[in-house]
């Protein structure tokens, strides 16, 4: 549950990280970019999600084997979020419908 | 020779990715099987598929076991050809050792013997003057499986992605070390060569032509499981390291090495040599209840995982216990040790040393055997990304060359297609064929595991002349037509697998996974229509594509000529 938990906050965290660069945020937005301050936020956001997910895993695991889990689960969201900028990048608008400044 | 420090990275990267990618194909590919080996295992062999076992009674259960087995005719006729006169016969041989061993995933239990031989060994430095003899139980009955089954999953897979099965002075071993070891250049170098790592971190463009689309799913999994092939390969060579690249305690320091054997015996009181006075051995069992109590102790109650008796029937024989460390990464083994005659326990194994915890943890991590289905399977999503990674470069270096040499006549991309086509959907074809066969061939034949080792090589030997005939159009800057023909005869195999599975054992899908199910053959089978759906799309994609080309060839020259116009700034740019 707790790991299903993570799984989700690590691919949300890799959407914000991808929707603060600029080619990425056109795939999924049709609107002008963000402004900068935004974009910061996305990626601080994005940073904290990827952490998150760290302490996560870690309550559920001994520390060797939560980490071992958290950057397996770095590896495959990305891959998600790459495959999903790729066919599907609409989706990821959910992760920030705000659209443009 | 370079005009500077990335052009030379990038040849480095380019012709010994190129040269070690087809085996680095096989480690990684078999690698990824091996994640679920013992689950292929029980797929193979029907008569295995029931639950995972503990370890068995010694007493009731495992002593009469040991008490039938016999030396192996195989060790029997390799170690004659080592000694000097006629060695006794294999029923008088007495055992001098025996071991069990088994895992959280193993319904079956491995058990192995030593027996003495009273001959002189023809040459001096070897100092292996015993006769192995091994088997396989069914740890609920203690019956003997037949001794041909061969456990695909974990005596063919398992061993293809470490030494190639090729064992004849371990080459197959050294071969995937330098390897492993030429993984971590072409990871360093690709990481210099690819020069917008973060930029392009996210990037994949399927809708653009294949060199591009090809060269971002490259750079794509390469980079986004950096981590995961890093560790792999790293892992592979420490846990290699000692014992093969660098035997110095069997070569150069041996003399060292065994005075250091006597020592330890010493310090650990667990005997080196026989006292060569008889004695009997107390309760097995009641030394197994003792080690889980210590481990229970320790707060990391477990099971057994291996049991290794030395000096059997002797005053000094001793009773090693480990554990299973199923629960954690790092392999461990917590062996307690009892004198075997009274069952006093002579030694608790220490914690271990910082360095010992960093190597036990480095094995663990490659050897997995944790309990941990979800890491299993995040394996798994690592180790295919390997693959895609490799097989993209494949592509990626015909791609980049063929127009070239279309127009030079070269045969070289076409070369390396044709071997490209054979590690990529070549070994997939020779692994699903080599299960097609095991359900095919009757189970009760003689040698059946030897005949399923013939198919996969076999079809990988077809599946490479057939790559390599059909390769003609590559060498004119098109497609080779094996690409997709090969897809399809995955897409067919790999349903016949699965349609064979159900016939000749009963466990159709409906049943492994509602009515009674069994997750170790229905993952196996879904796996087989994982693949088969996509070999189909591919195939179909290819087919598309193919189709595409052959109605605009005019295109694909004018491209051609125009990349030939620029031929540094495509240099540059890869």
């Amino acid at each position: 549950m707790i790991y299903t938990l993570a799984a989700l906050i690590t691919v949300l965290g890799f959407a914000w990280l991808a929707l603060a660069m600029e080619e990425h945020w056109r795939q999924v937005h049709s609107s002008p970019l963000p402004s900068i301050g935004a974009r910061r936020l996305m990626r601080i956001l994005g940073a904290l999600a990827l952490l998150a997910s760290l302490l996560l895993c870690l309550r559920v695991d001994y520390a060797s084997m939560a980490v071992l889990v958290w950057v397996m689960y770095l590896v495959s969201s990305a891959l998600l979020m790459a495959l999903m900028l790729a066919w599907r990048p609409r989706l990821l608008s959910i992760a920030w419908p705000v659209r443009g400044s | 020779m370079f005009a500077n420090f990335r052009l030379s990275m990038s040849w480095v990267h380019t012709w010994f990715g190129l040269l070690f990618g087809f085996v680095l194909m096989i480690c990684f590919f078999f690698g990824t099987l091996s994640v679920f080996d013992r689950e292929i295992d029980r797929w193979a062999i029907p008569e295995t598929r029931f639950d995972a076992q503990p370890m068995p009674s010694f007493d009731a259960v495992l002593q009469p076991v040991f008490a039938k087995l016999k030396p192996h005719p195989v060790d029997m006729a390799a170690t004659a050809e080592r000694v000097i006169g006629e060695l006794p016969h294999p029923d008088t041989m007495p055992m001098t050792s025996l071991y069990a061993y088994t895992t959280h995933r193993d319904p079956v239990l491995r058990i192995g013997a030593e027996f003495a031989i009273p001959n002189q060994l023809k040459d001096p430095a070897d100092d292996h003057l015993h006769v192995h003899g091994w088997g396989t139980v069914d740890p609920r009955s203690g019956a003997m499986l037949p001794e041909d089954r061969l456990k695909i999953g974990s005596e063919w897979f398992y061993p293809m992605h470490y030494s190639l099965n090729w064992n004849w002075n371990y080459l197959g071993i050294l071969i995937v070390g330098l390897t492993g070891f030429m993984m971590l250049v072409a990871l360093v170098t690709g990481v210099v060569v690819h020069r917008k790592i973060f930029r392009e971190f996210f990037t994949f463009r399927p809708w653009k032509r294949a060199q591009r689309s090809t060269l971002d799913l490259h750079n794509m999994t390469g980079v986004l499981a950096l981590p995961f092939h890093f560790f792999f390969a790293f892992t592979g060579l420490v846990i290699f390291a000692s014992y093969y690249y660098f035997p110095m305690s069997t070569t150069m320091l041996k003399p060292l090495h065994d005075q250091h054997e006597i020592i330890e015996a010493q310090q650990t009181g667990l005997a080196h040599e026989p006292a060569g006075v008889a004695a009997p051995m107390a309760s097995v069992d009641a030394m197994v209840l003792e080690a889980k109590r210590r481990w229970a102790a320790r707060d990391m109650a477990g099971e057994v995982g291996y049991l290794y008796i030395n000096h059997l029937g002797d005053k000094n024989g001793y009773v090693s216990i480990f554990r299973a460390g199923s629960d954690q990464v790092a392999l461990v083994g917590q062996g307690v040790h009892f004198e075997a005659a009274t069952g006093r326990v002579i030694r608790e194994d220490p914690a271990p040393s910082a360095v010992a915890s960093v190597n036990e943890f480095l094995t663990g991590l490659h050897l997995q055997h944790f309990r941990h289905w979800l890491l299993r399977w995040l394996y798994v999503v690592g180790g295919l990304m390997g693959c895609v990674c490799i097989a993209t470069g494949f592509v990626f270096f015909v791609e980049k060359r063929k127009q070239q040499h279309a127009k030079t006549g070269s045969q070289g991309s076409r070369i390396v297609d044709a071997v490209a086509v054979a590690t990529v959907t070549g070994i997939v074809i020779a692994a699903v064929a080599m299960l097609v066969a095991n359900r095919l061939l009757p189970a009760d034949m003689v040698g059946k595991g030897e005949w399923e080792k013939n198919v996969f090589w076999v079809v990988w030997m077809l599946a490479f002349i057939h790559a390599a005939i059909r390769s003609g159009p590559v060498a004119k800057a098109q497609l080779n037509p094996a690409w997709r023909e090969q897809c399809w005869l995955l897409v067919m195999l790999a349903i016949a697998a699965v349609v064979l599975n159900a016939v000749t054992t009963g466990d159709h899908l409906i049943k492994t996974v509602f009515i009674d199910s069994y997750w170790p053959v229905a993952g196996v089978d879904l796996s087989l229509l994982a693949t088969a759906f996509i070999a189909f799309v591919a195939a179909r994609r290819l087919a598309r594509h193919q189709h595409a080309s052959d109605q605009a060839p005019n295109v694909e020259s004018k491209r051609a000529s125009h990349a030939d116009l620029q031929p540094a700034t495509l240099k540059t740019s890869f």
